[in-house]
């Protein structure tokens, strides 16, 4: 049973992105495309009009927007997955983690392809590899795991709570914004530091443009807290969704 | 007599009425009790709605009973389900692999039938086209093809015994009997009587999600006839 699902969840996992290859024109294009012209929006407001990109702005706001979109996609993806595929719960029995998992795995495929392009952008623009490149994967391993965490935490509730659905999405953008994305968070005030400094997403995006813009080692203490934090919350999200689990084939789709 | 392989006791399984914060509780099953042995083949008999599809599904390991007990040996159950996880932009090939997988096969045992499939399911080409391409009955009989392909200690079969147009009705329906007289262990669902009547030989009969009576089939039949005829009168 347990190489079975192993098989399963590779499976799925490549169907996933063979499926979303085939259902456009331009099939793996988008996977770069979309990020882009997201970028190009974001140049022409804050850099273009606004002025207040600052140097490097675009390098600056190409890996913020590849982080931030692989963490996205992991949390919605792997949120929606359980209620997605409801119909499928009630007619087979099967590990319903094995759902958000998929979507996950099949997101992070995606993200290291993009990577790949990101890091050939970088170095055409004059930032070459270095050293630090090496903390990388540490740095992977935390976003993927808050990524995760606060996946699960969704998949399990979106199930019961459909209407999540609409405030996920508004609270996803309010966090782009305030986790320094697309600008610096520089210019914040004093007093008010502190409190930005506890978002996990801040401390992952800056361990990454040090690297890769900087190249600077990350700072290894906030990154322990926040793999450490991650890691508390994706016990409580697989935790939440196997407590639930029985409840997933009651629900109507 | 040897140990049941599976055993009901006063198992009953509520829904809730409605996606409401506090809204009641509704019993699908209330009150059965059913023991399954090794190589019988058990028919669940009774009206719409008296919880034989829900009955199944507990057997089935999709849902949990909320009250009573249920024992089972380590068998594995599948119902029998078809197009389980198909999805419409890969072709019939790869949802042949992704649909067994999830009916609990191993990739290469799926792999080696893939070419058996194809051939039941008479889709010739077709078979490495993306399904969403499919005609309702192509979709029908690729779905029925990977299926049957299921292994299960215990078949559990709801109301699907023949699919498609005349001609695929009579492979399919042959193709299941045959896999029911295999001397495999099966629960089967069904309304229609001579269905149950020629491919099992005890009953079940279920109403308003309690067990009635259990047994031999045609002690249990007499009884379920007396009964629709008592009704038939008064109405």
């Amino acid at each position: 049973m347990r190489q079975n699902l192993v098989e399963l969840i590779r499976f799925s996992t490549y169907a996933e992105l063979r499926a979303e290859r085939s259902r456009s024109y331009l099939g793996l294009i988008w996977w770069v495309a979309e990020p882009a012209m997201m970028m190009v929006a974001f140049w022409l407001v804050f850099d273009v009009i606004l002025k207040t990109g600052g140097p490097d702005y675009l390098p600056f706001l190409l890996v913020g927007l590849t982080l931030w979109q692989w963490m996205k996609s992991c949390i919605t993806h792997g949120g929606y997955a359980i209620w997605g595929n409801l119909g499928l719960i009630r007619q087979v029995h099967l590990p319903v983690l094995v759902f958000p998992l998929v979507q996950m795995f099949a997101d992070t495929i995606k993200f290291f392809y993009i990577f790949g392009l990101l890091l050939v952008v970088l170095w055409i623009a004059g930032f070459e590899p270095n050293m630090t490149y090496f903390a990388l994967p540490a740095v992977f391993v935390a976003t993927l795991l808050f990524s995760a965490g606060v996946g699960f935490l969704m998949a399990a509730v979106i199930p019961l709570i459909p209407d999540l659905r609409f405030v996920i999405e508004q609270i996803l953008t309010a966090v782009m914004f305030l986790s320094g994305v697309v600008f610096a968070l520089d210019d914040i005030p004093e007093k008010l530091k502190p409190w930005f400094e506890l978002n996990p997403v801040v401390t992952l995006l800056d361990a990454t443009r040090g690297i890769l813009m900087h190249a600077q080692w990350p700072n290894w203490l906030a990154l322990l807290k926040v793999s450490l934090i991650s890691m508390v919350i994706c016990a409580i999200g697989i935790g939440v969704v196997l407590r639930l689990a029985p409840r997933y084939p009651k629900l109507a789709a | 007599m040897e140990q049941p392989l599976i055993e009901l006791e006063h198992v009953g399984v509520a829904f809730s009425a409605q996606r409401r914060v506090g809204s009641g509780k509704f019993w699908a099953l209330e009150d059965v009790s059913l023991r399954l042995h090794e190589g019988e083949r058990l028919g669940i008999i009774g009206r719409n709605g008296a919880g034989k599809s829900t009955l199944l599904r507990v057997i089935a390991g999709i849902l949990r009973p909320d009250r009573g007990h249920m024992r089972r040996r380590t068998v594995s159950c599948q119902l029998l389900s078809l197009a389980v996880g198909f999805t419409p932009y890969l072709s019939g090939r790869d949802n042949a692999i992704l649909s067994g997988l999830m009916i609990g096969l191993r990739q290469r045992d799926i792999v080696s039938r893939l070419p058996a499939i194809q051939e039941f399911s008479e889709l010739g080409d077709f078979f490495d086209q993306p399904i969403a391409t499919y005609s309702s009955g192509m979709l029908m009989r690729l779905g029925f093809s990977v299926a049957m392909q299921a292994e299960p200690d215990v078949l559990l079969i709801d109301e699907v015994l023949s699919v498609g147009d005349a001609e695929f009705q009579e492979k399919s329906g042959s193709a299941l009997r045959e896999r029911m007289r295999q001397g495999h262990t099966v629960v089967l669902v069904s309304h229609d009587e001579t269905q149950v009547a020629t491919l099992c030989d005890r009953l079940l009969w279920v109403e308003h999600g309690k067990n009635v009576c259990e047994g031999d089939r045609d002690k249990v039949f007499a009884a379920y006839h007396q009964q629709l005829d008592l009704g038939a009168e008064v109405s």
